[in-house]
Parts: structure tokens; sequence; C-alpha cells
């Protein structure tokens, strides 16, 4: 600890720490402009001088670490002149156009300016002005309002991982921009703009919209990817116009594309308004909520009463918990059925479902911030940023900030990749065996952590019986590289393990998942040493989704139905059903055989994900009721009997859980758009018209939690919704149990390319093409392929390529791209229109499908 | 002679405009002629302005100076630097206008006390010589407000030269860019600060590693508390890359027809090849040593737990792979001659380096007893071609530098008993770097100091069974400034040893120049290359470091042929001779497309400056001495030093230990331009 004197008043602070968060700790605020708490110090404005005692010049507070026994001091006659006439040489030139510049009302030079009372200027120069960036999508940059302070340059390089813009120029002409001084190509996350104090970097959506003292503020949990990301809904006249994060936020005010400009969907023309009936012409009309509840319900009812397993309901990853709480409920409890599912069936559940056998939970080990402190991030078979953004910005921090080395593994290079010690690229189809050979290649090393492992002889015992020359055939990895990797995946003793979409929905997935796991035990991540494991999912509430029970193997909190059906059905004065019911495929395959007559479809589109499109087209519209619940007239939508318009998640209340088990808490933004209902609010109406009886309704939140808390017995606490910031904490009980491994041959494909359908960097499920933001960027599907088979094929983007499989065959748009490898192809899952399902004959990639122009 | 009219350079103003006697004499380490021709007119920078000649035009050189720091050097990162210094700038060019008024002269000292808040030392050391000259040239500036009064349109075709250094920069003999690839460490920009580094050093894992770094006697930061570890942030930028498994993204331009003929892959060879590759001239680099053993003295002369081999073959492999050629076991002189080689190419670049010992001058020395090696070089190039070097188990190693201590440290690696350094000064004069002799005191290495050998002790069979040495005493101080040290009579003693190994210094061999090609060598067997004809006012010529003429050409005086490294400096540093190879391929580069071999006024300026000195020791630099300089972790304990255990001893920084280090530079970037 360092002693020092801070305006006479003495503090005690560690070495390292900077004159101006020890003057902080002493409530002493030193005006700054350019210091951010999140990126490297800076130094550029020269506001935060101070002087100390025996050093003959000021010194900047931001970035001049403490000294024992210094007195500083913050505020002199000098300081406060050189601290102004430096504002006053900050504002030569400087545009006065705040009547319409964006920041007007948040400007930290115009707070500048005002506090420290600069009302003229002693300095002058001539007059050159800049060119004004209007061509950049969403974001639009004027440098003559720019002061320089590097924050979103810092922001873009050190948390976004980016570069996209670089201070470039000379003198007077130094300007933010693109290194080419062309355009913009970036993840369009927005985070400069968050960091921009003056309005130089504005939103394009936002400009005009309102000045920034109109808004209502929200505080939110976002609703897109499973990063659960703290945001701010700025609202007026029902709609969100901007979404913001502070700085002090747990993820510090970063969001994605998605979390920033995504919310446009929310704003979408193409909202569902009013319920919808079909006519007897087969028109979807428009019902009064009266008429099309009486209607969905007596449907579903009538249906059920028959047998409760003729009918089936799909939930949601995108309601909050509360909601998916409520939907099991209403189909176990109301409707007696356990034909509950998700498109969590697609590869998350049952991957969770291992891990939840060795590890004890589902979901992350710790909050994700813990991977900042990892000493080795392993990543298999995911694009971070496509998946999950947040992991991404923890990752870059650990790697870049934190001396961690970084693996990642997997059959597709990322834009993380620039950051990694070590890329093993797989085979695609091979991840199984690329997890097996990490596994061995620590065993080899003797790095294993074997301390309170059970199933390591199996596991040894497995591993035996795989050669490496075995796992280099068919991963296309080399013994030496399995074996560097692993001395890097355990250098620092503190691993971090995250796997993704190319492991939970690889071929053989079991496998896969098992040896990511055993990776996680094996480092030693999983203890309390450890960095921590977790799984990726591209959405919002998965994980909470499952947490609620929305599976046709477990009630609420995973409990199984031998064991908790009675203490259930009590709890809900209803009959539980007590043996588990039809998964995702099985209700598809109950439908074509007549058995599942009626179902409902809440916040999901069966239709655009189910892999055979085809064969699910055909099911759907075989059914006697399809009632779907939605934002969009989705594809499955357009099919239903009756539609049910709901709210985004910026319209309604509740908790999310991420995929780091971080449960978080939040209330509506705005009130459902037009005649929209939120999904509980339809659910309880809903289950009170099939039977009134239960609990149900006019439940209070505060009494659904208490009741969702006590039956599940998932969380420790519960938090009051007031002011709370975490949400509850989940219940977790823990094992180490190594499983063996016995890969499958990946099975040779008949057809020449290996397709992988999986998210993209600028799209969030289906919902964010629905965000004419988002479009603005990625406007439509494309088919990734090598630049090598391009070249080979004499390919070049934009060409028009039809991809056959034995199921059926699209056309699309080429998009070379240095992250496939030869004989890879990639498309992205989100744009319904592509109907790229068409071609998948199973949920497992890759699919082998042949290529040819045209 | 020239006189100088007036200066402020560090503080003291001397004028001698209006003086009616004699003159005040005063001297500066600067040329009369810039490029031994043009007469200096003027010198401005950091420290004040200096004037040579009555009519410079001092209003227009001060306009023209802030324009070239606002719009060539200022990074715009900072505020009171990016305005402060395009309102001085503006400024000026309205006094040239006549659109200024007296008053605004007076923001000039205003301006300059604001910008001693700058970030960095460019713009605000800018204002130096710009306020001293409005300070005592003011009616000049004034004349400029009065159209009348303003001063004959002549003045204009003054020619500006400037040249943007720093005192770390100027020092490096590579002038490798430091603020900047320091900076981009800062700023977590890894790949930004190799490309930095390459441009002036493509073999940066070796120098980021075994370089004497004399940038960092230059280190402003030393006048606050400790020197910037600008050597291993070197080292870690480059580490980065090789770590992240990054291939370099070097573009060589077109090829061209004209090739150029390289003798040896020394650091010179390869940093030569590396520049003239990348302008897309196919080199050939003759090598004597097989495949493998690239890099010159680095590989055969500095053991690999200093310099482990495949991190230097990665940087060979890096500078191959833009377009050059490397034959191995190929002796100039033996397996081509040195006039094939002309033949064959259109330039030829003789880089043999310094691979032979110097003799020790004791008696027995010549006699060719077992155990008396034939020198340090030689005995370090064997261990590491895993050749037998003849050595036994107790060693007795002769010198003070670092190759004596590279001796000593190999022998323990080798299997050596007991090693022994014998040094005829004190500890703290041996010319080695500190930290090696530190290096070796952990080793177990033992240390005879102030001891001179007199004789080598033999049995009947003429092996080696000792040496006879006798203490020295210090007597006066030599010309070096050193006491001479002299032998006490009666002090002889003798050591006992199977293996003496003289290291006393290294030597060229140039047998491989015939004589009839006319390049000349110097008495002290260096190649002489043309040089400009620089002196000083008193009309003494111009030298560096080394007793060379300053600035030199590098061409021999056979015309197409040129040389570097050790074989023309004299045996230096891998960073001299970098430096100097890279200056040899930008005069082969004119010579092959212009036919002349010259040099640019920024080489010129390059060693004006390092003459004249960046670095002011004496400066008073105010700064809170409050981040300690960071120092690499090593290998600690004998055991390092075990049998056969070259694994490398320095491990490095982490990269947060360099980003918080390189955190630390002040940035010292000045500007200096001369009128001539």
């Amino acid at each position: 600890m360092v002693t020092l004197t801070i305006d006479g008043k003495e503090v005690q602070v560690p070495k390292g720490t900077t004159i101006l968060d020890a003057a902080a700790q002493l409530g002493i605020t030193i005006p700054t402009l350019c210091w951010l708490k999140k990126v490297s110090t800076t130094g550029a404005c020269r506001i935060c001088i101070v002087d100390i005692a025996g050093v003959d010049r000021p010194m900047t507070a931001c970035n001049t670490p403490v000294k024992e026994g210094i007195s500083v001091t913050t505020s002199t006659p000098a300081l406060e002149k050189t601290r102004k006439k430096t504002l006053e040489l900050m504002l030569v030139n400087h545009p006065l156009d705040c009547p319409v510049c964006d920041a007007a009302g948040e400007c930290d030079l115009q707070d500048s300016c005002y506090s420290l009372k600069v009302d003229k200027n002693s300095y002058g120069a001539d007059l050159e002005r800049l060119p004004i960036r209007y061509d950049w999508k969403l974001l639009e940059s004027d440098p003559n309002r720019c002061i320089l302070c590097e924050k979103c340059v810092k922001v873009c390089r050190e948390i976004v991982g980016r570069e996209a813009i670089e201070v470039v120029d000379r003198g007077d002409n130094t300007i933010i921009d693109t290194m080419t001084r062309e355009g913009l190509d970036c993840d369009f996350c927005g985070n400069c703009i968050g960091a921009c104090p003056t309005g130089t970097l504005i939103s394009k959506p936002f400009k005009f919209r309102g000045r920034p003292w109109t808004f209502d503020v929200t505080p939110g949990i976002c609703a897109f990817c499973s990063s659960g990301c703290e945001v701010e809904y700025h609202t007026k006249d029902g709609r969100v116009e901007r979404v913001t994060s502070a700085d002090n936020s747990f993820n510090r005010g970063n969001l994605c594309i998605n979390g920033r400009f995504g919310y446009a969907a929310f704003n979408s023309p193409e909202r569902l308004t009013s319920p919808l009936i079909k006519s007897a012409t087969g028109r979807l009309e428009k019902a009064s909520w009266d008429q099309a509840l009486e209607a969905a319900a007596t449907g579903l009812k009538n249906r059920a009463a028959v047998s409760g397993d003729a009918v089936a309901g799909i939930g949601s990853p995108r309601v909050t918990n509360e909601e998916s709480y409520l939907f099991q409920k209403f189909l176990r409890g109301a409707l007696g059925s356990n034909n509950i599912d998700s498109e969590a069936r697609l590869g998350y559940f049952s991957a969770q479902v291992t891990q939840w056998e060795m590890l004890g939970y589902s979901g992350g080990t710790f909050a994700m911030d813990a991977i900042e402190k990892a000493t080795a991030v392993i990543v298999v078979g995911a694009d971070l940023k496509a998946e999950s953004a947040g992991f991404a910005y923890r990752a870059i921090q650990a790697a870049t900030k934190n001396d961690a080395k970084l693996v990642l593994a997997g059959s597709r290079a990322s834009s993380m990749n620039k950051f990694a010690n070590a890329f093993l690229q797989c085979t695609p189809g091979s991840e199984a065996w690329l997890a097996a050979g990490l596994n061995k290649a620590i065993v080899a090393e003797g790095l294993a952590s074997t301390a309170g492992l059970t199933g390591l002889d199996s596991l040894k015992a497995s591993l035996d019986a795989l050669s490496f020359e075995r796992i280099t055939e068919l991963t296309g990895i080399s013994e030496a590289a399995l074996r560097g990797a692993a001395a890097l995946a355990c250098s620092g003793g503190r691993a971090a393990v995250i796997y993704g979409a190319d492991v939970i929905r690889s071929a053989d997935s079991r496998n896969a998942v098992a040896g990511v796991v055993n990776l996680a035990l094996l480092t030693g991540a999983v203890t309390e040493a450890g960095a921590g494991i977790y799984p990726l999912d591209e959405k919002n509430n998965t994980q909470g989704m499952l947490d609620m029970g929305v599976c046709p193997e477990y009630l609420p909190g995973y409990h199984t139905y031998a064991r908790a059906a009675a203490s259930f059905s009590s709890a809900w004065h209803a009959t539980v059903p007590a043996v588990p019911g039809k998964d995702l495929f099985q209700i598809i395959d109950a439908i074509e055989a007549g058995q599942i007559t009626a179902l409902y479809v809440m916040g999901s589109d069966p239709l655009q994900f189910m892999p055979n499109r085809t064969r699910v087209l055909n099911a759907l519209k075989k059914l006697e009721l399809l009632v779907v619940q939605d934002l969009f007239l989705t594809d499955t939508a357009q099919l239903a009997h009756i539609v049910l318009p709901a709210a985004s998640g910026a319209e309604k209340g509740g908790s999310f859980t991420s995929v780091d088990n971080r449960v978080q808490c939040f209330a509506a933004a705005l009130t459902p758009a037009g005649n929209s209902r939120t999904d509980g609010h339809i659910l309880q109406a809903l289950h009170s018209l099939v039977s009134p009886q239960t609990t149900v309704t006019g439940q209070t939140p505060d009494a659904l939690h208490h009741e969702i808390t006590a039956l599940t017995g998932l969380y420790s606490e519960v938090c009051d919704h007031d002011g709370c910031k975490m949400g509850r904490v989940k219940n977790r009980t823990e094992a180490f149990v190594c499983l063996p491994l016995a890969p499958l041959a990946p099975p040779a494909g008949a057809r020449p390319f290996a397709l992988t359908i999986a998210p993209m960097l600028h799209h969030n499920g289906s919902m964010t093409t629905r965000s004419n933001n988002n479009l603005r960027v990625a406007g439509e599907a494309s088919v990734f392929l090598s630049r090598e088979d391009a070249a080979t094929l004499g390919i070049t983007a934009g060409d028009a390529l039809t991809i056959t499989s034995d199921n059926g065959s699209v056309s699309l748009k080429a998009e070379p791209s240095e992250q496939l490898q030869r004989g890879a192809l990639f498309i992205p899952a989100h744009f319904s229109a592509a109907a790229v399902t068409v071609l998948t004959n199973s949920a497992a990639f890759p699919q082998y499908v042949s290529l040819s122009k045209g | 002679m020239a006189q100088v009219v007036f200066s402020t350079w560090g503080g003291n103003t001397v004028d001698n405009r209006k003086v009616s006697g004699e003159p005040q004499a005063v001297s500066y380490r600067l040329p009369v002629a810039f490029d031994g021709q043009r007469p200096l007119r003027a010198f401005m920078g950091w420290d004040g302005i200096i004037l040579f000649d009555k009519d410079v035009d001092v209003p227009a050189m001060t306009a023209e100076y802030m324009k070239r720091v606002q719009t060539l050097y200022c990074c715009g990162k900072c505020t009171p630097g990016k305005k402060g210094t395009k309102v001085l700038m503006d400024l000026f060019q309205n006094v040239l206008a006549g659109k200024a008024t007296d008053a605004d002269l007076d923001t000039v000292e205003d301006l300059a006390e604001l910008l001693k808040n700058c970030k960095c030392t460019l713009c605000q050391s800018a204002t130096v010589p710009v306020f001293d000259a409005v300070k005592h040239y003011r009616p000049a500036f004034q004349a400029y407000l009065a159209p009348e009064c303003r001063p004959k349109e002549e003045e204009s075709a003054a020619r500006y030269i400037h040249k943007i250094t720093a005192p770390c920069m100027d020092k490096c003999p590579s002038h490798i860019d430091i603020p900047k690839y320091i900076e981009a460490i800062k700023n977590y920009q890894m790949d930004v600060s190799l490309a930095t580094i390459r441009e002036n050093m493509p073999l940066a894992a070796v120098c980021g590693r075994v370089c004497p770094h004399p940038c960092e006697t230059a280190c402003r930061r030393k006048n606050v508390d400790d020197a910037i570890n600008i050597m291993v942030l070197k080292r870690t930028a480059s580490d980065y890359e090789r770590l992240h498994n990054v291939t370099p993204a070097l573009t060589p331009k077109p090829r061209k027809a004209k090739s150029v003929g390289i003798v040896g892959a020394g650091p010179a060879g390869l940093a030569a090849a590396y520049y003239l590759a990348l302008e897309g001239y196919p080199c050939t680099i003759y090598e004597t040593l097989p495949e493998g053993f690239g890099g010159g003295m680095v590989a055969v002369g500095i053991p690999a737990y200093r310099m482990p081999r495949e991190i230097l073959q990665r940087d060979i492999d890096i500078i191959q792979s833009v377009g050059v050629e490397i034959v191995y076991n190929c002796r100039v002189g033996t397996d081509i001659s040195l006039a094939e080689l002309k033949q064959k190419h259109n330039a030829v670049f003789i880089a043999p380096g310094a691979h032979t010992s110097k003799p020790m001058g004791v008696a027995g020395e010549e006699k060719g007893y077992k155990g008396f090696l034939t020198g340090g070089i030689n005995f370090l190039r064997d261990a590491y071609l895993g050749k037998p070097t003849g050595m036994g188990k107790k060693v007795v190693v002769v010198g003070g530098g670092n190759t004596a201590i590279d001796c000593v440290r190999v022998a323990l690696r080798e299997g050596a008993e007991v090693s022994c350094l014998v040094y005829r000064r004190s500890r703290k004069e041996m010319p080695a770097d500190v930290w090696e002799v530190d290096g070796a005191d952990e080793e177990g290495v033992k240390f005879e100091f102030q001891v001179l050998p007199t004789r080598i002790i033999v049995n009947e069979k003429d092996e080696v069974t000792g040496v006879e040495c006798v203490r020295m005493a210090l007597g006066e101080p030599d010309a070096s400034g050193r006491r001479r040290p002299e032998p006490m009579p009666g002090s002889e003693f003798v050591i006992e040893c199977d293996t003496v190994i003289p290291a006393i210094g290294q030597d060229m061999d140039l047998s491989f120049i015939p004589p009839d090609m006319g390049i000349d060598i110097t008495k002290w067997n260096t190649v002489v290359t043309k040089y400009l004809p620089l002196v000083d006012a008193a009309g003494k010529d111009l030298k560096d470091s080394m007793g060379n003429p300053l600035s030199r050409t590098l061409m021999t005086d056979c015309e197409g042929v040129f040389a570097g490294g050790d074989a023309e400096i004299g045996p230096l540093t891998v960073v001299a001779c970098v430096g100097n190879a890279h200056r040899a391929a930008a005069v082969i580069q004119r010579w092959l497309e212009e036919g002349q071999a010259y040099l640019s006024e920024q080489d010129i300026f390059d060693d004006v400056l390092t003459y004249l000195g960046v670095y002011d020791k004496g400066e008073q630099v105010p700064w809170l001495d409050s981040a300690d300089r960071a120092n690499q972790k090593e290998i600690h304990g004998a055991a390092r030093a075990a049998k056969g255990n070259y694994r490398e001893v320095e491990l490095g920084f982490s990269d947060s230990t360099a980003q918080a280090e390189a955190d630390r530079c002040l940035r010292c970037y000045r500007m200096a331009m001369v009128v001539v």
C-alpha cells in the first residue's frame, strides 16, 4: 500500500493506483475528458492535471501512478487557468452546432466548458472544415466535433478487438477514421458511439429521433444473445429509439450490434398488433382478444379432453423465466400434457444433460467475468462473437490484458483468431475426435489435474484406445499441435473452457460435449481455482427456459416426474402426467401419425429452424389446431389457425438467465405494441379459460417468484425486484465425473462439401432479420466458402450458387471467406427467406452437399 | 571559419549580431557545410536556434519550422499539441502574409507556456526555438507586419531540411523509431510495433535479446528514474508474433532485373538483403557456414542460452521469405571469387564479419600447445557447430569483453568443472555488459581481476597445465581515460588449468579481397569506403565513435562493390551492423537506379544529429518517478549452466508487463531543421 496526501487529506491505495483513482477514493473529483475506466489511459485531453509537490510541472492524474509520501493538489488558480486555456484550445474551430448536435445535453465537452466557465476564446486559427462521413452504415462521423480523446479507438481495439477505426493523419487534420479512409467494415457494435463524449460518432438510426432528455430511460436486460448484457431502453411515444449501456454495468457498457441496434425489430411495422383467426376461406383475419383467446382455449381444451397427449407445446428461448414457467404450467397443469419442447432440442438441451451428468449443473460455472482472470482460455467449436458476443469481449480481455493463453479449436476460424496462441482447425464433423485428442494430449503431457475426479481411469483407458495417428487422420491436426495446445491450456493453472454450436450440434455431440467437459475437468477449469466452463447458446434465455422445465423430460428445476409429479400436481391443483412427454422430433412424428392434433407454439418458428423443412411444413399443415403466439407473422404463424400477438423483450418485465447462470430481473420499458400482449399475460388468460381452478389467475409477480422458488429449488434467494442488480442466485450441486470417450467415425459424405448452418456476427436468431438496422449491415443469407475452393471453382463474391442435398436445394450468393477451410461451407441460420433448412436432414452438422454455379 | 551570429542553443544566449569587438567564441558539434558542400546557415531545434549566417530570414524559418511540426509530425493526440501548434502555425503564416498584429506575437509566449502540458515533447520542444526566435528577432517579425518594411523575396529561396528524432532513436545505430514502437505496445498493437521495428531492424528477435541497447543509455526517462527497457519491449513485440503463429505480411515490390550478391549471412548481410529484396532486388547471400548456421556472429558467436537458434532462424526465414537466397557452404575467395561475384551480380555487398581471434601476446602462445585454444570466437563457433573444441575440465578464459564472458559461460555448458575468467583491469572496467558478467557470476564462474597472463605452463607432453599470471596495479590514465594497469613485480602466481582460451578481441579475415580490385583496407584491417568531407568549424574531420569518417556512402573504391558490417566499421554490435547495412542497401539501390552512390539528406542528417548529440544527460526532466522500470525475469541458479543446458536464461516480459513498461515512455520526439 502507498500512502499519499491529496488536497491535504491522507489516503492509502495499492501500488500502481493512479492519482485520479486515489482522489476518487477520497471523494475528490478531478475533471477529465479522455479518461475511460475500461480502456488503457490516454492522457490526451490534459484536463486532469494536478500539482505534485517537488515536481516542476503539472502531472496528469489519470495516468500517473501514486508514489509514497507525495502531496497532490488538485486545484489551484494556475491549474484552473491552464485547464480553462486547454479547453479554449479544444474549442478552436470546434463547430458550435449544438442545436442540431446529437450529443447536446449529454456532451462531456459541453459539460466541461460549462463547469470551467469557458465563455470566451483567446486563441484562433484558420478555419478548415473536415468532411463529415455520411457514407458509413449505422454510424455517422463528424470529425470537426472530435476532441481526439481516442475512447472510440480504444474501445474498438481493446474491448471489441476489431481495430476498425484509428487515429489518422497529422496535426489539426488528425481525425478518427478507418485506416484506409474508405468505408467502415466492422462489427457495428456501436460501442464507439457509446464511448464518444461528443457528437462526433453518432448513431444514424437515432439521429433526429429526439433530444436525449426527452426519453424515458429504463434499465433492462438485452433480449438477444445469451450474454445477458445490461441495457438501457430509451423510449418515447411507444417506441424504443435507442439502446445504451452504462459503463458501471456488468458488461461495462459494451454491447454488440444486436444489443445496440437490434431494437429496430421491436419498432418494426411488421409487428403483429392484433390477434388473427383463420377464416373459413383460409385467410388470417383480425379478431378481438376475447375471440382469439376463447377459440384457442376451447380448441386446446377440447383436444386435451380427448387425451392430454393430443396436444403439444413448443416454447421459446426468448421469453422470460416466468413466462416459460407459465407456459409449461399451462401445458402440464391445464392441458395435462408433457409434450413440451423447444429449439434447445437441436443441441443445447442434450449437451446440458451430459454436462449435468458430469458436473452436477448445466450452464456456466461462474459469472462470465471469471473468464477475464483466466490464465488460459480454450474455445472449442464456437464463433464467440456470432454466438454470444459478451464472451468474446471477456476472452479478449483475458488474452490481451491479463496474459491468458488463448486456444481456439474447431473447424471454422473466427474473428478471435488474431488473439489465439494456437488454432487447431479440425475437419468439419471431427469435433469429438478433436476433443478426445486434447484430452489425450493433456494426459500424455502429464498435465492433467486429477484431484477429486471420478472416472479418470476409464477415461484414460478409452483414450489409450485412440491413437494420435487416428486422431490426426480424422481431425487433420498433428500430435505436436495437440500437445502444444495442451501445454497452453494448462499454463498458469486457471483455465476457462467455452464451447459452442459446432460442438453442441456436431455429428457426435455426445462424445464432443463429454470430451469438452472432460477438458474442463482435466484442466481444473471447473474447480474453485479455475475459471469455469461455459456452454454457449445463441439466444437470451435458453438456459432459463430449460431451468423452467420447458422440455418433455423434466419438471421445472430438472425434477423428474417420478420424484416430483405429485408435488407439482398438488401445488397446481392439477394432475401432471407422471411420464415424460414427446420431444420436438417426436412431436412432429406424432403429428404425422395423427396422434397430436393441436400444437401451441410460443415465440418460436419451428418451420424456420427445424431440419427438413419440407417434412415439417407438411406436418404442420396436418394439424387440426395450430396456435402461434409471436411478434411477427413467421413462417409457422402463416400456417396457424389462431395467431396471438406478443410483446417484445422491451415491453415486459421478468427475468432472464444467461448461459453463465446469471438470473437478472428487469421491468418493462414500454407497454406492448399496438394491441399485443405479453406472453405471460396471454398464458395466464389462456390458463384461466382452460382451467379456472388453479392458482394462476391474477398472480402477482412476487407470488409467482415465490411459487417458482419453492417448487424448483433452483434459487437460493428471491430478489425483491427493487433496484436489484443481479437477480436471483442459482443453487447448485457439484460433481466431477469424467466420461470415457469413444468418438464415432465421422460419416463419409456422399456429397463433397461439408455444410454448417450457424449464427453469424451481425444477427441473432431470426429476430434481428426484422431489424432494418441489422439488415443494413447484413441483408440476406449467402453461402461462405474457402478462398481456395472459390479460386478452384472460379467463383467470386456475389456469384449465384446452388447448394444441393439429398433433401432439396437452395440458391444463394457466394461469399469467399478466409475463415473456412477447403471443402467447408457455411450459411448463416438467420434468414427465413433463404429457407436453407430444406437442405438438412437432421440437426447435426456438417451436412454434406454439392455445389454448382448458377 | 564559420562564425556563430546568434545562438540560444542549450539555454545559453550568444549574440554576436552587433558586437563591435571580438565576437563571442562559441562552437557546436556541427559541420560547417551540411553535406560537405552547402554551408550550414542555421540550425533550429528542441534546444534553441543557432545562426551562422546573419542573412537568414528568421521569421520565415520559424514559420516553416512550425508548419512542418504541425502538418508532418504533430500526432494530434493531445489538446495543446494538436491545437496549440495549429494556432502557432497559422499565426506565423499570417505574419508572413502581413495579416497578423504585433499583439498576436504575444500569444507565442503564452502558448509556449501552455504547451509545457503537452503529452510528449514534440510540440512542446518545438515551442522552444520558436519562442527564442520571436523573443530575439521580434523586429524581424514586426517588419513583416508593415508592408513597406517586408524583406525582399530572395530569402524564400532558402532551403530547409528537417529531421524528426528522439534521443533513443538517435543513439540507436539502426535509428529504429523507438517511441513509435513503444507507443504501439502501450496501445496493445504488437503488430504495429513489430512492423515499426522492421522498418529499421529485420532481426527484431535478435536485437530484442542480445543488443547492448545504446538507446537505453540515451533514454530521457533516465533523467527521472531509470531508462525504459527498450530492448525487452522489442523482444516482446517479436515474441508476440511468434507466439501467435503469425506470418508477417511483407510484400516486396515487383521483382527487378538487377541483382545483388552479398558476402556473409551475418546481421549486415541479412539486413542489406532484406531491404534490397523488399525493393524488388533479388539478393543472393554467400555464406561460408553450412545450412542451419546462418546469422553470422549471432549464430556462432552468441551462445544459444542468450539467443535460441530456432528464434534466430525464424528471423532469417522471414528475411528469406521476401526474396533472399542464401548459398551455404560457400566461402567467397575459395568456392567463388569476389571478381566472379561482381561479374554475376550488378552490385556486391561485402559483409564477412570478424570471425578470427586476436592473439593475446603471451609467451608460448604460438607453440601449438594442447589445451591452448586458438581463440574465443573459434571456441564458441566450434561448440555451436558441435565440433571438438579441445576444451578440458579446468578452463581459463583471458579477456574482459562479451566474448570472454560467453566463453566462460559456454565452457560450463560444455562440461568444464572450473571456468575462470582472467582480466587485467577491475570488474567495473570490463567492456562486457554488466548483466552478462553478473550472469556468469551466478553460474559459478571464477574471476581473477587485475591479473595479466604472462606465460603458458605446459608439461613434457606440451599439454597446458597452467597459466602464469602477474597482478596488476593501476597507473596513470591512458588515452581512453581509464587508468593503465601495470604489472606489480614479484606478484607472479600460477592458475592451474588444462585449457586456456584467449578472448582478447576479434579480427577480420579479408584475404578473399584480391589486391587488384582496387579495394582499400585500413590499418585496422577494415574495408575503406567513400565518405563526405564533413569538417567542424576548426577544420577538423568529423569522425564517428569508432574513429571512422562520420558520413560514409559505404561504396568501396571499386565501383559497384560496397562494404558493411564489422568488416567496414570494425568489430561492433548487431545493431550497428544492421544500421550500417540498411544504409548500404539504400545507397546500393540509388547506385543501381541512378548510377550514383550517394547519401540522402536524411542519411546525412542522421549523422549530423548523432555527432551533435540529441540526448542531454544534464537535462532536468520534471516528472513523477512513480513507475519503476520493469526487468525481465530469468532462470536462476547454477543449474541453468549445467552441461548441455543451452535453454534460454532470460524470459522476456509478459504482455501486460510490457504494456505497463511501455506506458513509462516519455515519447521524446523532437524536430531539427537546418537552413542551407
